[in-house]
C-alpha cells in the first residue's frame, strides 16, 4: 500500500467513477431523485471523513457529528447573519472543522479505548443542547432570487449533485493519497500496535492529531454543503446520534480503512433508505432505521471489516510472489563466524547506572548497573518474573524510571519517549509479533524505516537492505499472512533493523522455535552484530544463549546476581541457586 | 416571603427532586453496571431496552388492566416489576443469538479484540429496536397517568411559615421501588452463590473458570439481568415522564455518566453514580436554564473521564 | 488417576508441548520441572481445558477430559492454582474462599475444609474482610492455594507457586504444600522452576525441556542426575 501517488493509476479511476456517476444522475428529472443523488456523495464524503480518523487509525469515534454540525452552522450563520456566500462559507466551515478536531483531539487522545469512544459520543450531544439553548432551533437559508449562483443556489438541482460529487472526489483523492503516504503507514502501524509504533519512532500524538484535523475539516466542509442543500438546519439533524451513526454505518458496511468503502456503502445504503422511507414511510415510519440496523448487524457478524474487504479477501490470492521458505544461507553462516568480540577497551555504548523501578511497595528492578561495549552481544537472563522485560521497558522509554540514569553513547536518554529513543538509534523487537497481514513483507518492514528517512525511496531502500540482512530477500513480496513463525521473527528483526539502529533490544526472539530454526536465527543475530550493531537480548533458552552471548547479566527479583562470561556465570552458586534452588547450589 | 426563604426553598426542592430522580437513575445505571462490570461490553442499546421497558409497563398497566385491578399505587409498580422478567428474556435472546457472535474466543483475532465489534453490534440493535418501536407503537408520547402523577405531598411548612417542599407522589413511589430493587440486586451479588459467581466472572474470568463457573453462561445471565433492571427503572420512569420510541438516546448519556462516575466495574458504584447524576441534573437548574440541564451532566461526565477515570468506587481505569 | 498420553499442544502458533505422557496415581505427589518456555504452564492449561490440544488424550479417573468443557473440570475434582496467583482482586479474602467452594462437594464440606485452610494459613483468617488485591504476594499465593483446596478436589494442580516470591516466603509455601499432602490426602501435581525443593518433596518427577519430557523417575534418582543441571544452565 505504501507507494507513489501516480496520477494515472490513482486519480483516473476516481474521476472516471465520478464522471459515470454524474452521467447517470443527469438522466433523472425529478427533484426528489436529484436530492437522493446529492445525498449519496454527501454521506460518502462524511463517511470518508470518519474513515480518515477511525478507519485508518482504529480510534473509533462516535462523535463526528460535532464537526459536521459545526460546519453546517458556520456556513448557514455566515450566510444568514453576514450575507457571506457559501462559496466562501464552506471553506470557512472546513477550517472550523479542522480546528475543532484539534481542540477535541488534544485532550481526548489521552483516553484509552472505551473512554475515548464515550467522550467522543458526549461532544455532539452536548453541542446539540447548547445550540438549542442559543436559540438556533431552526435556521432557514434565505432564497436568493437574483444572483443565485453566487450564493450556491442552483436553478437546476443538478448543480448540487455536481458540487457534492466534486467534494466527494476531493475527499477520495485525499484519502487515497494518505493511504499511500508514510502518514497513512504510520496510522496503520498505530492501529496494529501502538507500543510497537512508538518504539519504531512514530510520534503517536502528532499522527493522531493530524488525522483528526483532516477528518474534522472534511466533515465540517461537507456539513456546510449539507445545510445549503437542505435549506434548513436544526440541532438534532446535524448534531444528532443518527448523523454520527450514519457516517460510521456507510463506512463499516462498505469497507473500513479504504477510500472505496464509504463510497460503496453510501451508494448502496442511502438510496435504499430514502426509497424505503418514500415508499413505506407512512405505513412503517422509521423503516430506514430498521434497515440500517440490520445492515450493521449483518455486516459486523459476517464481514466485520465491510463489504470491500470481505469480497476482496475471498477473491484475492493468499500470497503473491514465490512460495519458497526462507532458508539459512551458507553465506550468512560463514559471515557470522567472522564476527570478532569487542576488546576490553572498546567504547561503552550503553551505560545503565543505578536503575530502579518501584511499583508502590514492589521493587520490580533494583539498582541495576551494567555497561555494554560497542559491538557486543549482551544477554540478559533470569528466572520468570525476574524483571527482564521491565528492564527493557525502562531502557526503551515505555516505563519511567524510579531512580537511575541511562546513557546511550554518552547521551542521557533517561525519561525520553520511546519514539525519541528510537530516533537516537535504538531498535526493539517485541514478544508478540503483530504484522500487517494484508501487506507484503517489504511494506511491513518499511514502517521501521520511515521515521529515520525523510525520503520515501531511501526508506524503501533501507527496508530492502534490512530484509536482505535477515535472509528474507526472496520473500520480500510475499504477504505477511503466509509467513511461518520463524519468518515472522526474521521480519520483526528486519523492521527493527530498518531504522539503522546502533543498538538493538531483542525481546525473546527465540521463544518457542524448534532447534533448527533457533540455529538459523542465531546466525542472523551474529551477522547483524558482525555489521557493527550492538545487541542486547533477553532469552530463556539457555542452551542457545550460552553460545550466542559474550556477556551475561543475570537478574533475580529485579536485582543483578551475576555478570560475566557464560562459563563463569553458570558456575556461580548464586545463579545456580536462583534457577535450581538453594539445595542444588550446595550440591554443585 | 423573604429572598432567603425563596432561595432555600428552591434549593431544597431541587435537592428533593434530585434525590427522587437520582434513585431511579441509580437503578438504571445499576443495570448497565451489571453488563459493563461483568462483560466489559459498551451496550449502546441499553437506552432502547429501557424504552421497551417503558412500553411494556404501560401496556401491562393499561391494556392488561393492572392499573384497574391493583389501583394507582400498586398498579404501576407491579407493571414495572413484571416488566423485569419480560426484558430478561429479551436480553437473553439478544445475547444468545447476537452478542455471542462478537464476544468470546473467536474474536480474539479481530482488531481491538472485538470491543469495536461489540459497540457496532449494539448500535445496530439500538437502531432496530428504536425504529422498530416507532413502527410498532407509533410516535405518540405516552405515560402511565394516574392520580399519583399529578399530586404531591407537601413537606412543611418548614422554618416557620416560609418554606414548603412538594414531593410528587408518583416519583416518590418510583424512587422507593428503585431503592428496593437496587438493594435486592446488592443482596444478590453479595450473598448469593450465583451472584458472587457473576462478580468472580467479572473480576478474573480465567480463575472463575478454574473454580467451576461457566463464564459464558454467567455473561448471558448478566446481560439479561442488566437489561431487566434497566427495564424496571424504565417502567418506573413511565409513571411520570412521557416517552416515545426515541427516548432511549436521552438516557444513554445519563446511564454512561452514572456508570463512569461510579466506577466501571462496580455494580453498586453505578447506583451511587446514577444518584449523583440525578442530583446534578436537578440542582443544575438552579444556576443553568432548564434546556442546559443535560449539558451539566456532560460536563460532569467529561470531568470524571479526564480527571478520575476510575470513578468513585472503581478499579483500574481500563482493564485489558 | 490422571493419565496424559502423547499430548501435543500448540499455543500462539508455537508447538509448546510435544508428545508428552505423564501419569499421577491416587495420592501421589508428582512434580514437573524444567526451564522457562519448557511448556509446563501450557500443559496445565491443557489439563484445565483453557487451551485445546492438537493431539493426544487426557484421562481423569478413566473419563476423557477433552470431552468436558473447562468449567466442568472443577466439578469433577480437579483444582487448578494458576501461575501468578490470579485471585479475585476486588472480592474479599472470605469471598475468594467461598468462590473456591463453588462445587457441590466444596459446598457440602465447606465448614470442615475452611478449618483446614485456616489452620494451614492463619493469616487468611486475620485478613478475612480485606480485598484480595491488596494482599502481599505471599498472602495471595496462600489464598490461591486455599481457594483451590476449598473445592474439595481429588487432584490439586499447582502452577509455579514460588514465582515472584521472595525465597523465604517461597520456603514457607513449600512447607505448607507438604503439610497439605500429609493432611488432606489428595493427589498433587506441581509445576516448579525451583528444582531442588520440588524434587525433594515429590514422589516422582518429570523434567520438561522445550516441550518434551527429557527425564523422568522417582525423586531420588532425579536428584542425583547431572543432566538436570544441563537442562537448566546449558552446560
Amino acid at each position: 500500500m505504501f507507494g507513489r501517488y501516480s496520477f494515472l493509476r490513482e486519480t483516473l479511476p476516481i474521476i472516471g467513477f465520478a464522471a459515470a456517476y454524474l452521467l447517470f444522475s443527469y438522466w433523472f428529472d425529478s427533484s426528489y431523485y436529484k436530492l437522493i443523488l446529492t445525498l449519496v456523495p454527501i454521506w460518502a464524503t462524511m463517511g470518508l471523513a470518519w474513515n480518515l480518523l477511525s478507519g485508518y487509525s482504529g480510534l473509533v469515534s462516535f462523535g463526528h457529528a460535532s464537526f459536521f454540525g459545526l460546519g453546517a452552522y458556520t456556513t448557514t450563520l455566515l450566510l444568514v447573519k453576514f450575507g457571506l456566500t457559501p462559496w466562501i462559507g464552506i471553506p470557512v466551515s472546513m477550517v472550523v472543522g479542522g480546528l475543532s478536531g484539534a481542540l477535541i483531539g488534544w485532550p481526548t487522545f489521552r483516553l484509552r479505548g472505551h473512554y475515548f469512544a464515550l467522550a467522543m459520543l458526549a461532544y455532539p450531544l452536548a453541542l446539540l443542547y447548547v445550540f438549542e439553548w442559543l436559540g438556533y432551533q431552526e435556521v432557514a437559508i434565505p432564497y436568493k432570487r437574483e444572483n443565485g449562483l453566487a450564493y450556491m443556489q442552483f436553478a437546476d438541482q443538478f448543480g448540487y449533485v455536481v458540487t457534492a460529487t466534486l467534494m466527494m472526489v476531493a475527499a477520495m483523492m485525499l484519502s487515497r493519497w494518505i493511504e499511500l503516504s508514510r502518514f497513512g503507514l504510520a496510522l496503520l502501524a498505530i492501529k496494529q500496535n501502538e507500543a510497537a509504533a512508538d518504539a519504531v519512532g512514530i510520534d503517536i500524538l502528532r499522527a493522531k492529531l493530524k488525522a483528526i484535523i483532516l477528518s474534522g475539516a472534511v466533515a465540517g466542509a461537507i456539513g456546510g454543503l449539507y445545510a445549503i442543500v437542505l435549506l434548513v438546519v436544526t440541532p438534532p439533524s446535524v448534531f444528532g446520534m443518527l448523523t454520527s451513526a450514519q457516517a460510521l454505518i456507510v463506512t463499516l458496511f462498505g469497507g473500513v480503512g479504504t477510500f472505496w468503502g464509504p463510497v460503496i456503502g453510501s451508494v448502496i445504503l442511502i438510496p435504499l433508505s430514502e426509497v424505503l422511507h418514500a415508499e413505506l414511510g407512512h405505513m412503517l415510519p422509521g423503516i430506514q432505521g430498521v434497515v440500517f440496523g440490520f445492515a450493521i448487524i449483518g455486516v459486523i457478524i459476517a464481514a466485520p471489516e465491510g463489504l470491500f474487504w470481505g469480497i476482496r479477501d475471498r477473491f484475492m490470492p493468499v500470497y503473491s510472489g514465490r512460495g519458497r521458505e526462507a532458508g539459512s544461507s551458507k553465506v550468512l553462516e560463514e559471515a557470522s563466524l567472522h564476527r570478532t568480540k569487542p576488546t576490553a577497551d572498546a567504547p561503552v555504548i550503553l551505560r545503565v547506572s543505578n536503575v530502579s523501578k518501584n511499583y508502590g511497595g514492589l521493587k520490580a528492578v533494583q539498582n541495576v548497573n551494567f555497561d555494554v561495549p560497542k559491538g557486543a552481544i549482551f544477554g540478559i537472563i533470569g528466572p520468570n518474573g525476574a524483571g527482564k522485560t521491565t528492564l527493557f521497558n525502562l531502557l526503551n522509554g515505555f516505563t519511567p524510571l524510579s531512580t537511575g540514569q541511562i546513557l546511550l553513547d554518552g547521551q542521557d536518554i533517561t525519561g525520553l519517549r520511546p519514539n525519541e529513543v528510537c530516533r537516537l538509534g535504538v531498535g526493539r523487537t517485541f514478544q508478540i509479533v503483530r504484522p500487517f497481514m494484508r501487506m507484503s513483507v517489504l511494506d511491513n518492514v518499511i514502517v521501521g524505516a520511515i521515521s529515520a528517512n525523510e525520503n520515501d525511496d531511501m526508506a524503501r531502500q533501507q527496508a530492502m537492505e534490512a530484509i536482505e540482512i535477515v535472509g528474507l530477500a526472496d520473500s520480500a513480496d510475499r504477504l505477511a499472512n503466509s509467513l511461518t513463525n520463524k519468518e515472522l521473527r526474521l521480519m520483526e528483526l528486519a523492521r527493527a533493523l530498518a531504522g539503522k539502529p546502533k543498538l538493538m533490544l531483542l525481546d525473546e526472539t527465540l521463544a518457542g522455535l524448534g532447534s533448527g530454526e533457533v540455529e538459523d536465527l542465531l546466525h542472523v543475530i551474529r551477522f547483524i552484530a558482525a555489521r557493527g550493531v550492538t545487541i542486547v537480548i533477553i532469552e530463556h533458552t539457555m542452551q542457545a544463549m550460552v553460545r550466542l552471548a559474550d556477556t551475561f547479566l543475570v537478574l533475580d527479583h529485579g536485582a543483578v546476581i551475576g555478570l560475566g562470561e557464560p562459563a563463569d556465570v553458570t558456575k556461580d552458586p548464586k545463579v545456580i541457586e536462583a534457577y535450581l534452588g538453594k539445595k542444588w547450589a550446595n550440591r554443585a | 416571603m423573604g429572598e432567603l426563604a425563596i432561595i432555600t426553598e428552591n434549593i431544597l426542592q431541587a435537592l428533593a427532586a434530585g434525590l427522587l430522580i437520582g434513585c431511579i437513575y441509580g437503578l438504571m445505571c445499576a443495570g448497565l453496571g451489571v453488563i459493563f462490570g461483568v462483560m466489559r461490553v459498551i451496550n449502546f442499546a441499553q437506552g432502547d431496552f429501557m424504552m421497551l421497558g417503558m412500553y411494556s409497563a404501560y401496556y401491562l398497566a393499561t391494556s392488561l388492566g393492572l392499573l384497574a385491578v391493583l389501583g394507582p399505587f400498586f398498579g404501576p409498580v407491579a407493571a414495572a416489576i413484571i416488566t423485569g422478567p419480560i426484558l430478561f428474556i429479551i436480553g437473553i435472546f439478544v445475547h444468545r443469538y447476537l452478542v455471542t457472535r462478537v464476544t468470546g474466543v473467536q474474536v480474539a483475532g479481530l482488531e481491538g479484540e472485538g470491543h469495536f465489534a461489540q459497540l457496532i453490534l449494539t448500535l445496530g440493535v439500538a437502531l432496530v429496536i428504536s425504529n422498530g418501536a416507532l413502527i410498532f407503537f407509533g410516535s405518540e408520547p405516552l405515560s402511565i397517568r394516574t392520580p399519583l402523577s399529578r399530586t404531591a405531598w407537601e413537606v412543611g411548612p418548614l422554618f416557620g411559615d416560609a418554606v414548603s417542599i412538594f414531593i410528587n407522589k408518583a416519583r416518590f413511589v418510583g424512587a422507593a421501588v428503585s431503592v428496593l430493587v437496587a438493594f435486592g440486586l446488592y443482596v444478590f451479588v453479595t450473598k448469593f452463590r450465583f451472584g458472587k459467581a457473576l462478580r468472580a466472572a467479572a473480576d478474573n474470568p480465567q480463575s472463575a473458570t478454574y473454580v467451576g463457573v461457566d463464564v459464558d453462561h454467567a455473561h448471558r445471565i448478566a446481560f439479561g439481568l442488566g437489561v431487566a433492571i434497566t427495564g424496571i427503572a424504565g417502567g418506573l420512569v413511565a409513571s411520570y415522564y412521557p416517552f416515545q420510541p426515541y427516548v432511549g438516546i436521552e438516557f444513554v448519556i445519563v446511564m454512561y455518566a452514572g456508570v463512569v462516575l461510579g466506577g466501571m466495574g462496580s455494580i453498586i458504584g453505578a447506583f451511587w453514580g446514577g444518584l449523583i447524576i440525578g442530583l446534578v441534573q436537578q440542582m443544575s437548574t438552579l444556576i443553568l436554564p432548564t434546556q442546559l440541564q443535560n449539558t451539566a451532566i456532560f460536563i460532569v461526565f467529561l470531568l470524571v473521564i479526564f480527571l478520575k477515570p476510575q470513578g468513585l468506587f472503581g478499579r483500574n481505569a481500563e482493564r485489558t | 488417576m490422571l493419565e496424559i498420553e502423547n499430548l501435543s499442544v500448540a499455543y500462539g502458533g508455537l508447538t509448546a508441548v510435544s508428545d508428552v505422557s505423564v501419569t499421577v496415581g491416587k495420592g501421589e505427589f508428582v512434580a514437573i520441572v524444567g526451564p522457562n518456555g519448557a511448556g509446563k504452564t501450557t500443559l496445565f492449561k491443557a489439563i484445565s481445558g483453557v487451551v485445546p490440544p492438537r493431539q493426544g488424550r487426557i484421562l481423569f479417573e478413566g473419563k476423557d477430559l477433552l470431552a468436558v468443557p473447562a468449567f466442568q473440570r472443577a466439578h469433577m475434582g480437579i483444582a487448578h492454582v494458576p501461575e501468578g496467583r490470579q485471585v479475585f482482586p476486588n472480592m474479599s479474602v472470605a469471598d475468594n474462599l467461598s468462590m473456591g467452594a463453588y462445587t457441590e462437594e466444596g459446598q457440602r464440606r465447606h465448614a470442615e475444609i475452611l478449618d483446614m485452610i485456616l489452620s494451614l494459613f492463619p493469616i487468611l483468617a486475620e485478613r478475612g474482610k480485606q480485598l484480595a488485591g491488596t494482599l502481599s504476594g505471599g498472602e495471595q499465593q496462600m489464598l490461591a492455594i486455599g481457594r483451590g483446596l476449598a473445592s474439595a478436589p481429588r487432584l490439586l494442580m499447582l502452577d509455579e507457586p514460588s514465582m515472584g516470591l521472595a525465597p523465604a516466603v517461597a520456603d514457607i509455601i513449600f512447607e505448607r504444600i507438604i503439610d497439605i499432602r500429609v493432611k488432606a490426602g489428595l493427589s498433587i501435581l506441581l509445576v516448579e522452576q525451583r528444582v531442588a525443593e520440588a524434587l525433594e518433596s515429590c514422589d516422582r518427577g518429570y523434567v520438561l525441556e522445550t516441550g518434551k519430557v527429557v527425564l523422568q523417575g522417582p525423586h531420588q534418582t532425579l536428584l542425583e542426575d547431572k543432566r538436570i543441571r544441563q537442562a537448566y544452565l546449558g552446560m
